[in-house]
């Protein structure tokens, strides 16, 4: 546990610190997110060793107290936290485009760093509510680095964001009121199925999904996510709209009652292939780069949400690996693929799709990088994403009552494979190609292959990962 | 009790209109406004909740003061980026761009 | 010490041709010498090693090399009868082809990323041979779809890339299929190694329905890469690829991935009585015999060589699915000899095609007349192959054909003898009007688009040595594999070999 505490420790402190000291920020974060990495490391190989633990914060027990649970899932995003950090930070410092230098950027990203580690500690509702709010702010106050375009979006991103907390804290109140307890485990024993539950429930959920930009309160997601600086994006895609499904899934399969859960688990699912399928359709049709890659986005957390909705409509635990492998193997290739369609935007100058032709000969490390992040968006086999579509399809096919839900999948995979193919076939356009603006840059166009490689690998080691992961719920 | 849930019912009411406001208005300050309302409406229902034993909870004060932490920097965010948003489009006004 | 190596060479057949490849990305294309260099070393010692291996599984060694993927199905690559059939073609005809493409695209643009992409072909191809259990075919069976899309669209102009988005929407649509067929029979009973007579039989009375929605799902996934009708439609567009690409497609890589992959679900996954007992070999019998016809009567209409060659090879390939549907083992020995004819036959006519759009600018039928008397090398092995098309004996399709009909009589389906008789008949319409203008028309005045390749004499310098060699070399093996179709190291004895282990005879 004190390892996990450093691992949320570090960047929090390091953000303080550079509130003070400008000079060297990046080197200092890179630094730091390269220690809480260690750390992180450190409490995963810990927690496989002994199992869960537990920390009362201030020696105050519950339900008066906060209490602190490092589990397997959480150790994993910790680690995954600090790594999407370190190899953002190292792209931010490198990149002649990251539009990060001498910036906010820096104390604001270890500041999203740390309150994204508080949420994965966190096992109580109030707690979430705190670093949701610090989480929503700190984005918002980054994606204005990008300058006054970004305002608009950012404005309209921090009044939903507001909004959205705002309701997750009325369901907050409203359980309190019935329970008298904020613990999720606490709650989980106490809790029944009546209407205050189901309220309080609905309140938590809407905000939640706002703050997710789940289908249908997505709306936000693809302009404030286009207009960041490209680090930004990458950060945000990846790591921030993760924090509020963290908590709608604890809700969900930890706490909710059954007879609540398994009607709503329809609806999520149900939402889930929506997304899927109008995610992936609005990115094909949109002409700039990050706004499809944005809409992706939008898309791939469908597949969280179809594993969650499938998981509170069967009870089987099994799906919530499909979910957080979604959410890993998704949050690798984002960030790969935002690193280079920033890269290649900056450098061909020009936000539209169409640019991009002939980008296989001017920047062909970059381009290679998104086809091989695309490639695990897809699915496609030996990439993180297929081993989640994998662990998503099993159940999902052993009973052919379920297969319409597969056949939901097969047209999500199918529409993912349109709008990333559509980007890969223009870059082989060699009649016209559209020549770079500026020298490419080798070595961030390298950085943002790394993140895609990494998801590959990740297969590698998908049958330790599926089964910590499944093992999470038991 | 019955001054508990008036409590209740008046802030739910803030809340909903609060919600309303956001949904319906454009004007940057006037959306500020309304997600305040609806914060506003959120503390009150804590509160009332506070009262529902026989003593007052604590717990759900010490919370309410947390949000209002929370309340106050987040209006002030969103105040100064209306602001940097009105003095950017002043700002383009006098140089008029045609993709505005 | 043996166990360790003899598990190690299933991974290194793939990786002598992985690593290469991806040195060859980091080259930069005036790096002539040393990309040769790489390319001959990777050939080479894939050679020598699927030689070492055809020697050790002569010897009784097992070839198996295993790494944990997913729960109940690792990765797993292993040399067994079927497979090393399927490398050992691959390899021989990759050392062709790169010398073929070598000199095919001398002093071409962008040639690193052609032969690297090239290479990872190969890797991808000889994975899926090797693959031991369905999720690994799976996954080498994607990874070819990715590799090939660059050499679709190498020229880069609008025609390639509109080939290269039709071969992708069918091959990633195939690719899908296939995934949700491996991943029903996965939820089933996971993914055990292939072995021989199939591993579903326990699972026939209780989840029939998932068994068959399983098969339909996995022949339409590998029937896109077969070409089966009616999922054919990439295959005469991707023509526009550089023609070592096609002779590779064609012959090797992608159209037998397909056709390998039904050998395999059919007798290695199902087995051939479970699928005669869920009565799945009627229609893809049916399937194959109406693409057998179609592919002949669309190949008689082109007017463009390598069009018709390339209706031919869906015919042609579908020769070898059909020998599989005909579910007996006579038909089985002539389906897997034609996978090995077929590829060494159709990889010449390709090369053949190629070197006369090179050397003379002839890319229309009407084009070749005379040609023989300009090019007879060339001419001869052209000659030789489509006559092994047809059918004529000694010629290796001849074999093939015979083994396939005299199956067909022996599963008691004489009108799939019928359809082999007019597939044939329709082969010759096609082919002789070829070889007889070559040979027997009088020559134009002038080609279309002459270069000087070789010396512009006929005979040995008749085109490019690097051109002709591969040309003479592949004729030649599809010439010896009909004559020596007897003796003990011929594709048909061992077929026969791998056949009488599936049928338990």
């Amino acid at each position: 546990m004190t390892l996990a505490l450093a691992s949320l420790l570090i960047p929090l402190a390091t953000a303080l610190l550079l509130l003070f000291l400008r000079s060297r920020a990046g080197a200092w974060v890179i630094i730091a997110s390269l220690l809480s990495l260690i750390v992180a490391g450190l409490a995963l190989a810990e927690v496989v060793a002994h199992g869960t633990q537990t920390l009362a914060i201030g020696g105050w027990d519950t339900p008066l107290g906060i209490r602190f649970e490092l589990n397997l899932l959480s150790a994993l995003l910790l680690t995954f936290t600090a790594l999407v950090h370190l190899l953002v930070a190292v792209y931010a410092e490198r990149s002649r485009h990251s539009q990060t230098r001498d910036t906010d950027y820096w104390p604001l990203s270890c500041l999203l760093h740390g309150s994204l580690a508080a949420l994965w500690l966190s096992r109580d509702l109030f707690n979430w509510y705190v670093t949701l709010e610090l989480l929503g702010l700190v984005a918002v106050a980054m994606i204005i680095i990008s300058g006054p375009k970004a305002y608009g979006p950012a404005l309209r991103y921090l009044l939903l964001s507001l909004a959205a907390s705002l309701c997750y804290l009325l369901g907050v109140a409203l359980l309190y009121g019935r329970y008298g307890v904020l613990d999720i485990d606490l709650l989980a024993t106490m809790i029944d199925a009546n209407h205050t539950t189901r309220l309080a429930l609905l309140l938590m959920t809407l905000g939640l999904m706002l703050k997710a930009a789940l289908w249908p309160l997505h709306l936000w997601l693809p302009a404030a996510h286009a207009s960041a600086p490209t680090a930004v994006s990458a950060l945000l895609s990846a790591l921030v709209v993760k924090g509020p499904l963290f908590i709608l899934w604890m809700l969900w399969s930890r706490m909710a009652p059954v007879e609540v859960a398994q009607p709503a688990g329809l609806l999520f699912a149900l939402a889930g292939i929506v997304a899927l399928l109008a995610g992936g359709w609005a990115a094909l049709r949109t002409p700039f780069l990050k706004t499809l890659v944005a809409y992706s986005t939008v898309a791939q957390l469908g597949y969280a949400l179809l594993a969650l909705g499938l998981l509170l409509r069967w009870q089987q635990t099994e799906l919530s690996a499909a979910l957080w492998l979604f959410v890993l193997a998704h949050g690798l290739a984002k960030v790969s693929m935002f690193l280079a369609a920033g890269e290649m935007q900056a450098t061909l100058g020009s936000k539209r799709v169409s640019s991009l032709k002939g980008a296989t000969q001017t920047m062909p490390i970059a381009m290679f990088a998104f086809a091989v992040a695309g490639g695990s968006l897809i699915g496609l086999p030996p990439s993180g994403g297929f081993v989640a579509k994998w662990v998503l399809l099993q159940p999902l096919l052993a009973d052919p009552v379920h297969w319409p839900w597969a056949l939901g999948v097969l047209l999500g995979t199918l529409a993912s494979a349109a709008y990333v193919f559509r980007v890969v076939a223009l870059a082989f356009d060699r009649a016209d190609p559209n020549p770079p603006n500026y020298n490419p840059d080798a070595f961030a166009q390298w950085l943002a292959l790394l993140p895609a490689l990494v998801v590959w690998g990740m297969a590698l080691y998908s049958e330790p990962l599926i089964l910590w992961l499944t093992e999470v719920n038991r | 009790m019955s001054s508990t849930l008036i409590f209740l019912c008046a802030g739910s009411v803030l809340w909903l209109m609060g919600l309303h406001g956001l949904a319906r208005l454009h004007h940057p300050i006037r959306r500020i406004m309304a997600i305040n309302i609806m914060g506003s409406g959120t503390f009150m229902v804590m509160i009332a909740l506070a009262n529902r034993g026989e003593h007052s909870d604590p717990v759900l004060h010490a919370l309410v003061v947390t949000g209002l932490v929370v309340a106050v920097s987040a209006t002030a965010f969103a105040l100064r980026l209306a602001v940097a948003i009105s003095a950017h489009k002043s700002g383009k006004q006098q140089a008029p761009e045609p993709n505005e | 010490m043996i166990t360790s190596w003899s598990s190690l060479l299933p991974l290194l057949i793939v990786l002598s041709s992985l690593v290469p490849g991806l040195l060859i990305f980091t080259l930069r294309e005036d790096q002539n010498r040393l990309r040769v260099l790489l390319n001959m070393t990777g050939v080479l010692l894939k050679l020598a090693l699927v030689g070492l291996m055809l020697w050790g599984v002569d010897r009784g060694l097992e070839f198996r090399f295993a790494v944990p993927f997913l729960p109940g199905g690792g990765l797993v690559l292993q040399g067994d009868a079927l497979s090393l059939q399927f490398v050992s073609l691959s390899s021989v005809l990759w050392l062709a082809t790169t010398i073929y493409a070598i000199g095919y695209l001398e002093d071409s643009p962008l040639r690193s990323r052609f032969f690297g992409y090239f290479s990872l072909c190969v890797s991808a191809t000889v994975g899926v041979a090797l693959a031991g259990n369905l999720v690994t075919f799976l996954l080498f069976y994607e990874l070819l779809t990715l590799t090939t899309f660059p050499l679709v669209v190498h020229r880069g102009t609008p025609q390639a890339l509109r080939a290269g988005r039709v071969y992708l929407t069918y091959t990633l649509g195939g690719g899908a299929l296939l995934l949700m067929g491996v991943a029903l029979l996965h939820s089933l009973t996971g993914s055990p190694d292939f072995v021989t007579g199939g591993y579903l039989q326990p699972m026939l009375e209780a989840h029939s329905t998932s068994l068959i929605v399983a098969f339909a799902l996995m022949i339409a996934g590998l029937g896109v890469k077969a070409a089966l009708l009616p999922l054919h439609g990439w295959l005469p567009q991707a023509m526009i690829a550089p023609a070592p690409v096609s002779a590779l497609l064609h012959a090797v890589a992608v159209v037998k991935a397909g056709a390998f992959g039904i050998v395999r679900v059919v007798y290695d996954v199902y087995g051939v009585e479970p699928v005669q007992a869920l009565g799945l070999n009627v229609p893809l019998l049916a399937l194959t015999a109406a693409t057998i016809i179609y592919g002949s009567l669309k190949a008689l209409q082109q007017q463009e060589l390598k069009k018709r060659l390339a209706y031919s090879t869906i015919s042609q390939v579908s020769y070898i699915t059909m020998g599989v549907a005909l579910m007996g083992p006579i038909a089985g020995v002539g389906a897997l000899a034609h996978l090995v004819h077929q590829g060494l036959m159709k990889v010449t006519l390709f090369y053949c095609a190629g070197i006369f759009a090179e050397t003379l600018g002839v890319h229309r039928i009407r084009e070749m007349d005379g040609i023989g008397r300009r090019m007879p090398l060339t001419m001869a092995a052209f000659t030789l192959c489509a006559l092994g098309m047809i059918g004529v004996p000694p010629t290796a399709g001849f074999i093939s054909k015979w083994y396939l009909g005299l199956g067909a009589l022996e599963a008691g389906w004489d009108i799939a003898l019928l359809v082999l008789v007019i597939s044939g008949l329709l082969n010759a319409a096609y082919f002789l009007p070829l070889i007889y203008r070559g040979w027997f028309a009088r020559p134009p005045a002038e080609w279309p688009e002459e270069r000087s390749l070789g010396t512009g004499r006929p005979g040995l310098g008749e085109t490019h040595w690097m051109l002709l060699v591969p040309v003479l070399f592949t004729a030649l093996l599809a010439l010896l594999a009909g004559i020596l179709a007897g003796t003990g190291f011929s594709p048909l004895s061992w077929s026969e070999l791998i056949i009488n282990r599936e049928f338990n005879l």
